[in-house]
């Protein structure tokens, strides 16, 4: 049974041109435990299928269903209360609050759920991503790896059965965004999470169990990756601390 | 959990300094109001106090020819209000054989009961402040009548069937007043002696005066009950705003002028709090976006922000009330210091008026920021070009005016005159809009020609036009209030020093016999005395308007009274001139020609009794009764220390009438002991010492250019502070612009240099445009609110533009040099 169930899904804009059609109508399943990579170069229309996916946006056409229910008959009220039970999100730019320390971001998503003791579980998850020294940083004073390690224990901490991440490595230099991987993959891991990453990182792409590629608004490829995704699952292990060697000295 | 959430963010967004323009707006307001209003009301007490001398006290009941019923007292005293007698008459007096017309004015205990009588041992010296009243058979004589009746301290006076001791030489009443014509010399004399002089008989014309003070809201109170039963034609009731006293057209002004001000001041301050709190929003855009994403839900941000904005305010108007209180009692110290003596406490009320001007500040000028705020769409994470859509802007242009619109009626107390305020201020600011966008959409061609740091400021320009029109308008509004502010105290300060120059004549002669005003003025001229023209004084009655007879105290009782026209009830001092006096302005009409018969009324006494030109007027003079046309209508300047005069005729009228002439003079204080001497040659005239008065006015005046002085102060604060605000959040706009020229190499010195020219521009070019529109509202207020002659003010047009140039441009270079000071991958981090 698909946990995520696109039918006929389309997206237009419209413009000072004319209506523009920025995802043609797709349909695709993700089943639980799935990681799934959406790949595609730059307004191929990736991240649109992702915020629709995710209930962030609704589709021109088509349905989205998620764990049953379709996100087409939920007002944005609905919406939200279902990401907030049921949906992790790691971003390109972090989106860490700004006026809010790395403990406190972290927090967030729980005590907006409502949860009891959410400080308890921050700090397991910050301690587990290698920031259990920096619980009080503000997010500008931490560098960009430690950023996403931040949002990353903020997306686990509602221990949520769908993670969509958009290019989470995106912003980051090649060995921190590696290590970064590392550390989503094994999470994900750990939570037994569906994972939807969007990426124009191939080889990030290719550590996934499916690979869905976008080109031009169009679902071009949504073939299995059973090989890599294999030897994904078996290599990376217990490398969560490996992060917290990166370098800080640019902060200011 | 939520509220956990908002003060988390208050503390840290406080501690880093991002919400420090929103909540030092809010203080401002806050700080204003309060400071303002309780200085403005304690220095109003303080004024109503020192005027309430001229009166000798808070109010007066005149009534003409009759006692008021005791029970009034009575009713006095139950409300708390003291009171006192004082009852006047004209008698003739007798003294070393000699007789001389006299102002008999019999006071009871408790007089005065504001001010105090001076007494001094010799005629036209400085007084002391007298202790009491003059004891039983005692009586205190103004100076001139010594002079007239060659009396000495110690010589006895005969007034009726009663002989006085002089003891004292009376030397200034508080309630002296203005009206020279009519004054003959005071002999003051304790009530209780009045019965014994047998003057007061069934008819005779006597003035009964109470004198009442107290507090403000026992006398309010005691005059609901009295004024309902006053008939209104033998009595009236009088404070000091009534208009009789030189002081009220000064007062008015200050009042009306605190009062434009503050609101002026108050409507910065909010402008200041809608800048900041539009930028608090945009900041939070993000932290909105990505609560929503994370499950928060729209009434739980709702919940979060609304809470964040209220500790905000609530911190912030603490700190308002704290330095609105510290900075109230520093002024006040020092007024009081200045004016040397102590100014009323006031009550509750302005903090009150305070803390809902701060309220109502932060959360209506936060509330169209924070409803875009909680529309911000989820899928902002994804797309950060996304914000709030939906709200019109009309909302908030509504929601800005109601406010703003219900601050001034909580602030003046007054729909109309907060109407005015509301459709002229909408008006300028449409005016300013455009000729904003016109001034940028011509600036384009001047800048191409430029080198480049002036073509980058022009471009900067240009492509935020629609957005730099807005800041302009408030950098313009901000400029314009504050060069209103300084020309509008300047052209009253200056206009109260011309009413009342150092040299304002201080003496008043009157009785000046016909055969004498020739040698008068050849001794002015002799002594190089600064003195007005003679005017021929002939007393006469109003006695028929257009045939019509007019109502008179002494015709009173024989007709009905309501085939009666409104007349004056009382003798005119009348008078004839072949020239329009000096200082008076023809309203209506054409001044008499030559050989012509005609009358030329003063234009309140004209409104007042209801003529105008061509009326007919019959007048009687001794037994002579004439009738003759109203040929023109003057306006008169009363505040000035001249012989004014209601009606003038031309002179082939009465000038063969006999006559008795007035001037006024000024003496130097240093010459105060050569009266005697000066006026020997002329013994029947009179002389009247007007310089306490003049020192009074003098006083009051100073007191309040202090207080306007002050409220420009704040006001330029206020003003200053949405500069910080609108420069603050332009630059925060164009932070990523500066990131990006930045690390393409830009250096910091080109960058510096054009934002700071993009502000000189958008400054001077506000500055110009406040200039314009001060100009035309600095008109209507002078013609429609303060009563001025309109002026030009050259000197703005120079210093409007200067003034907006160099503070924009400091700012902003300020604000650009803090943001180029730090390290290019520092701002890029901040950006994402």
């Amino acid at each position: 049974m698909a946990l995520i169930e696109a039918r006929s899904v389309s997206r237009n804009v419209a413009t000072t041109a004319g209506k523009l059609q920025i995802l043609s109508p797709l349909s695709l399943a993700i089943d639980a435990g799935e990681v799934v990579a959406i790949v595609g170069a730059s307004g191929s229309g990736k991240s649109t299928l992702l915020s629709l996916l995710a209930g962030l946006d609704l589709p021109s056409t088509g349905d989205v269903i998620v764990d049953n229910v379709s996100l087409g008959d939920l007002d944005e009220e609905q919406r939200a209360i279902l990401r907030g039970e049921k949906i992790g999100f790691i971003f390109q730019s972090f989106l860490l609050i700004q006026s809010l320390s790395a403990l406190e971001n972290v927090m967030l998503p729980a005590e907006l759920a409502g949860s009891r003791n959410p400080e308890k579980q921050a700090r397991e998850l910050l301690e587990k991503v290698g920031l259990g020294e920096r619980l009080t940083h503000y997010p500008n004073q931490l560098s960009g790896g430690e950023q996403q390690r931040v949002a990353i224990a903020r997306a686990f901490i509602g221990e949520p059965q769908i993670l969509f991440a958009d290019e989470p490595t995106g912003n980051l230099d090649t060995e921190t965004g590696s290590r970064i991987e590392e550390l989503l993959f094994e999470l994900n891991r750990e939570f037994g999470t569906t994972l939807v990453i969007v990426t124009h990182d191939d080889s990030l792409a290719q550590r996934c169990d499916r690979v869905l590629r976008i080109a031009g608004g169009k679902l071009v490829e949504q073939g299995a990756n059973t090989e890599a995704g294999a030897e994904e699952k078996s290599s990376a292990k217990g490398n969560l601390a490996t992060g917290s060697k990166e370098a800080t000295t640019d902060v200011a | 959990m939520w509220h956990k959430i908002s003060w988390r963010l208050l503390k840290h967004e406080l501690r880093r300094g991002e919400l420090t323009i929103m909540a030092a707006a809010v203080a401002l307001a806050v700080c204003a109001v309060l400071s303002l209003s309780v200085f403005s009301e304690r220095l109003q007490l303080g004024l109503m106090e020192r005027s309430a001398e001229f009166l000798a006290a808070d109010r007066v009941l005149r009534s003409r020819g009759a006692e008021i019923p005791t029970e009034w007292l009575e009713r006095a005293e139950q409300e708390q209000v003291a009171w006192a007698r004082r009852t006047t008459f004209n008698s003739m007096a007798f003294a070393n054989d000699e007789l001389a017309l006299v102002d008999v004015k019999a006071v009871s205990d408790g007089y005065p009961l504001r001010g105090h009588l001076e007494v001094a041992s010799e005629p036209f010296t400085e007084g002391v402040i007298a202790e009491g009243l003059p004891g039983p058979g005692e009586a205190w004589v103004q100076g001139s009548l010594f002079q007239q009746l060659n009396l000495a301290l110690g010589d006895r006076l005969e007034v009726g069937e009663s002989e006085f001791l002089v003891t004292k030489v009376l030397s200034s009443e508080p309630d002296s007043g203005f009206n020279v014509f009519a004054d003959s010399p005071t002999v003051l004399i304790h009530y209780s002696e009045l019965a014994g002089t047998g003057l007061i008989q069934p008819g005779s014309r006597v003035n009964y005066n109470y004198l009442f003070a107290g507090s403000a809201s026992d006398l309010a109170s005691f005059e609901n009950w009295l004024v309902p039963q006053l008939d209104d034609v033998s009595q009236r009731w009088q404070n000091i705003q009534d208009g009789d006293s030189p002081l009220s057209a000064a007062l008015e002004r200050a009042e009306r002028f605190m009062l434009l001000a503050s609101l002026l001041g108050v409507v910065l301050a909010a402008t200041a709090v809608a800048v900041a709190a539009q930028r608090y929003a945009q900041r939070n855009f993000d932290a909105v976006a990505v609560m929503k994403t994370l499950g928060g839900r729209k009434g739980q941000v709702a919940r979060i922000f609304t809470l964040h904005l209220l500790l905000l305010t609530s911190v912030s108007i603490l700190i308002g009330l704290l330095l609105g209180i510290a900075l109230q009692a520093s002024v006040v110290g020092w007024v009081s210091g200045a004016l040397g003596y102590d100014l009323p406490n006031t009550g509750v009320g302005p903090y009150w008026l305070a803390i809902a001007t701060g309220l109502l500040c932060a959360l209506m000028f936060s509330l169209y920021p924070l409803l875009r705020l909680l529309n911000v769409p989820p899928l902002r994470v994804l797309r950060r070009d996304l914000d709030a859509s939906g709200l019109s802007r009309w909302l908030h242009w509504g929601i800005s005016g109601t406010t703003i619109f219900a601050l001034m009626v909580l602030y003046s107390g007054s729909y109309l005159l907060s109407l005015a305020l509301f459709a002229g201020g909408l008006l300028a600011m449409f005016l300013l809009l455009g000729i904003s966008r016109l001034f940028i959409r011509a600036s384009r061609t001047a800048g191409m020609q430029a080198g480049s740091s002036w073509r980058l400021a022009m471009a900067g320009l240009q492509r935020r036009a629609r957005e730099n029109s807005m800041q302009m308008l408030s950098f313009s509004v901000a400029v314009m209030l504050f060069l209103l502010v300084l020309a509008l105290r300047n052209e009253l300060l200056e206009d109260w020093r011309g009413q009342l120059p150092d040299d304002a004549p201080n003496f008043f002669v009157v009785n000046v016999a016909s055969q004498q005003a020739e040698p008068m003025q050849a001794m002015f001229a002799r002594e190089g005395l600064s003195a007005t023209e003679l005017y021929p004084i002939i007393p006469g009655r109003l006695t028929a308007i257009n045939g019509t007879p007019v109502r008179d105290a002494v015709s009173k009782e024989e007709r009905d009274d309501s085939e009666f026209r409104e007349g004056f009830g009382r003798e005119l001092q009348l008078t004839w001139q072949a020239d329009l006096p000096a200082e008076n302005v023809l309203r209506e009409g054409q001044w008499f020609a030559p050989g012509e018969s005609g009358v030329s009324v003063e234009s309140q006494v004209a409104d007042r009794i209801g003529v105008g030109l061509g009326d007919e007027l019959t007048f009687r003079i001794a037994a002579d009764e004439f009738t003759v046309p109203v040929t023109s209508i003057r306006d008169v300047d009363w505040n000035t220390m001249q012989p004014n005069f209601y009606m003038v005729f031309s002179p082939n009228l009465i000038e063969n009438m006999p006559a008795t002439y007035i001037a006024s003079f000024y003496l130097p204080d240093d010459r105060r002991p050569e009266l005697y001497s000066l006026f020997r040659e002329f013994p029947q005239a009179s002389l009247i010492d007007v310089e306490d008065i003049l020192a009074q006015v003098r006083d009051v005046i100073s007191h309040v250019s202090l207080a306007i002085t002050f409220v420009m102060v704040l006001v330029i604060g206020a003003g200053g502070l949405v500069l910080v605000a609108q420069v603050q959040a332009t630059l925060e706009e164009r932070q990523q612009e500066l990131v990006i020229l930045r690390t393409l190499g830009a250096r910091s010195s080109l960058l510096t240099r054009a934002v700071t020219y993009e502000f000189v521009m958008l400054g001077a070019l506000a500055g110009l445009i406040a200039t314009i529109a001060m100009e035309l509202s600095i008109y209507v207020l002078q013609t429609q609110v303060f009563n001025m002659a309109p002026s030009l003010h050259w000197r703005f047009w120079v210093l409007g533009p200067l003034l907006g140039a160099t503070i924009v441009a400091a700012l902003g270079w300020s604000v650009c040099w803090r943001l180029l000071r730090q390290q290019t991958g520092n701002l890029i981090r901040q950006l994402a």
